[in-house]
């Protein structure tokens, strides 16, 4: 599968990543690298058979409604984030 | 040319359960501090993992069943991915593929039947306050429990939209799976709006109006679109699809980021969260503590509150309840109504309700004419007092001092005190002389006489017989 520079370019902006010319090159190439070695899965037929979502076999895990003291308070949390004022994240401006 | 207009809806509903959908973290960030309502599971850590609510599948079932849904015994989770600073995931866990509540319908007032078409379980994101050269988030809100409601473009005018908006807001407060706070975002609209010829066989490109949150919003932001989408049709232009932003103030919409499509994405089952698998009997049992719903209250009142009453105080879920509790269900909303529509007063003037005794104490004086209508409802008045509403009705009655004369023995005595005083031997004369009406004036002097708490029609029933 071909993927072009403008597939890049969109996915970068879905992303928020902004690329150089050389990154843009070579994630063209990895991913239809990638693509191309997936897509020989395309090949098996798998007509009637139920897509597989999770490998545990697992089911209906869920917790009671309770709420529990976090270890992390918020100042720990906070204290993560590059930049924060009035107790909240700081972040460029986005509208 | 003529062209009709159709709508659809979708609805996020907040879920008032104790714990955020993912985390055990407070769902309940009314006023608290930014950021005090989170964990590394909301700041999504590396590492962290969400953990599912199991209440909130419950409270799924009974928002299902309120809207006549089927719900779905098996339901999964995917992944829609987004970058916006109000979810660090840089993913939303929603229900893409498999919604755990199907199809149903709500009724609207006129009768019309509004199809839903799925709902499904996600988590809600954080907020975002934009200052000049900067935003600020806060992160308590990051997987509230949401049921996203979307409904078949059945509607077809701003009323429909409204009714629509109203009925869903009635039936989620009903089913007590939100706090159904409308200014605080507990419900938000989105709102999809296109126009066709009349006859067309396919509907025409629609205009999303996102997140309104009041019935009159929704009412008039269709309103708008109707005339905005008529006026560029006539002028022969296309419609674009765009999503809308709508600004109460002004009462326009403006047009904002054009809209991803589905495919970017880039959808993917959940693998954290394994898959719901409901039995029948669980499902059967959560949908069986559906509480009343308005329409099981219309059935249970009609003919005992009128019509257009019955109307105004279905607006109020916890009043409904406890007028199913009371035994004179008539009187007792009467002193509501006259309380909520005469006297203007709101909806928190409800929160803290008189207890059934209390209401069922006063409609039994009022009924032995120990009250009269005037009195009894300066009684009920008190019951929203902070200082004497938790006392007794008959105490509250005796502290206003409204309690009528009904010992007829007692009160024989004043009349006869009222007969013998000079000032009403004319009035005697002129009632025997065929007067009726001067009986008022006795009657007065009664009351006068016994300090207003003689029952009026007592005492002129022993004045007849004493004149007669």
């Amino acid at each position: 599968m071909k993927i072009t520079r403008e597939d890049i370019l969109h996915l970068a902006k879905l992303s928020n990543f902004s690329l150089s010319e050389d990154e843009i090159k070579s994630l063209g190439t990895d991913l239809e690298n990638i693509i191309g070695y997936i897509s020989e899965l395309n090949e098996l037929d798998t007509e009637g058979v139920e897509p597989t979502y999770q490998v545990f076999e697992m089911e209906n895990v869920w917790r009671d409604d309770e709420i529990k003291e976090q270890e992390a308070s918020r100042e720990d949390l906070l204290n993560l984030t590059t930049e924060s004022a009035q107790d909240q994240i700081k972040v460029p401006k986005v509208l | 040319m003529k062209y009709i207009p159709t709508i659809g809806i979708e609805c996020h509903v907040q879920l008032s359960t104790k714990t955020k959908l993912f985390s055990e973290v407070d769902n309940d960030a009314r006023g608290k501090e930014p950021n005090s309502c989170v964990s590394p599971v909301d700041y999504a850590l590396p590492g962290m993992l969400p953990r599912l609510n199991g209440e909130a599948i419950k409270f799924a079932i009974r928002a299902g069943r309120a809207m006549n849904c089927e719900i779905n015994a098996s339901s999964r989770f995917d992944r829609k991915h987004y970058f916006y600073p109000d979810s660090p995931k840089g993913y939303q866990i929603t229900q893409f593929y498999h919604p755990i509540i199907g199809e149903g319908y709500v009724e609207l007032p006129d009768g019309k039947k509004i199809r839903i078409e799925h709902a499904h379980l996600e988590g809600d994101a954080g907020k975002l306050t934009h200052f000049d050269t900067y935003s600020l988030v806060d992160l308590n809100r990051v997987d509230t429990p949401l049921i996203e409601i979307v409904s078949m473009p059945d509607m077809h005018s701003a009323k429909d939209a409204h009714d629509y908006a109203k009925a869903l807001w009635r039936l989620m407060c009903y089913a007590e799976v939100t706090n159904g706070d409308l200014y605080n975002g507990n419900m938000r609209f989105d709102v999809n709006v296109s126009l066709a010829e009349e006859g067309a066989a396919e509907l025409g490109t629609r205009a999303e109006v996102k997140n309104l949150n009041s019935f009159k919003s929704v009412e008039r932001a269709v309103e708008y679109e109707i005339k905005r989408q008529t006026k560029l049709l006539e002028k022969g232009e296309k419609i674009i699809q765009e999503t809308r932003g709508w600004n109460d103030a002004t009462g326009e919409t403006t047009g904002q980021r054009s809209k991803e499509e589905a495919k970017d994405y880039r959808y993917m089952p959940e693998p954290d969260l394994p898959p719901i698998n409901l039995s029948s009997e669980f499902i059967e049992e959560e949908s069986k503590k559906l509480p009343l719903m308005p329409k099981d209250y219309k059935e249970k009142f009609t003919g005992k509150i009128a019509d257009d009453t019955l109307e105004v105080l279905l607006d109020y879920p916890a009043l409904m309840k406890k007028l199913a509790e009371t035994k004179d269900v008539k009187r007792v909303s009467n002193w509501f109504a006259s309380v909520l529509l005469a006297e203007e007063k709101s909806a928190e003037y409800l929160n803290d309700l008189p207890t059934a005794k209390q209401l069922d104490d006063l409609s039994e004086m009022t009924k032995k004419g120990e009250l009269s209508s005037t009195g009894a409802k300066e009684v009920f008045l008190k019951f929203f007092d902070p200082e004497m509403g938790k006392r007794e009705t008959k105490v509250i009655a005796k502290e206003l001092n409204v309690i009528q004369e009904n010992d007829l023995g007692e009160l024989e005595k004043i009349v006869d005190e009222v007969l013998a005083n000079p000032a009403t031997k004319q009035a005697q004369e002129d009632f025997k002389n065929g007067q009726e009406k001067v009986i008022g004036f006795l009657v007065g002097q009664v009351m006068k006489a016994s300090k207003g708490k003689a029952n009026p029609s007592s005492a002129q029933e022993i004045l007849r017989k004493k004149l007669a």
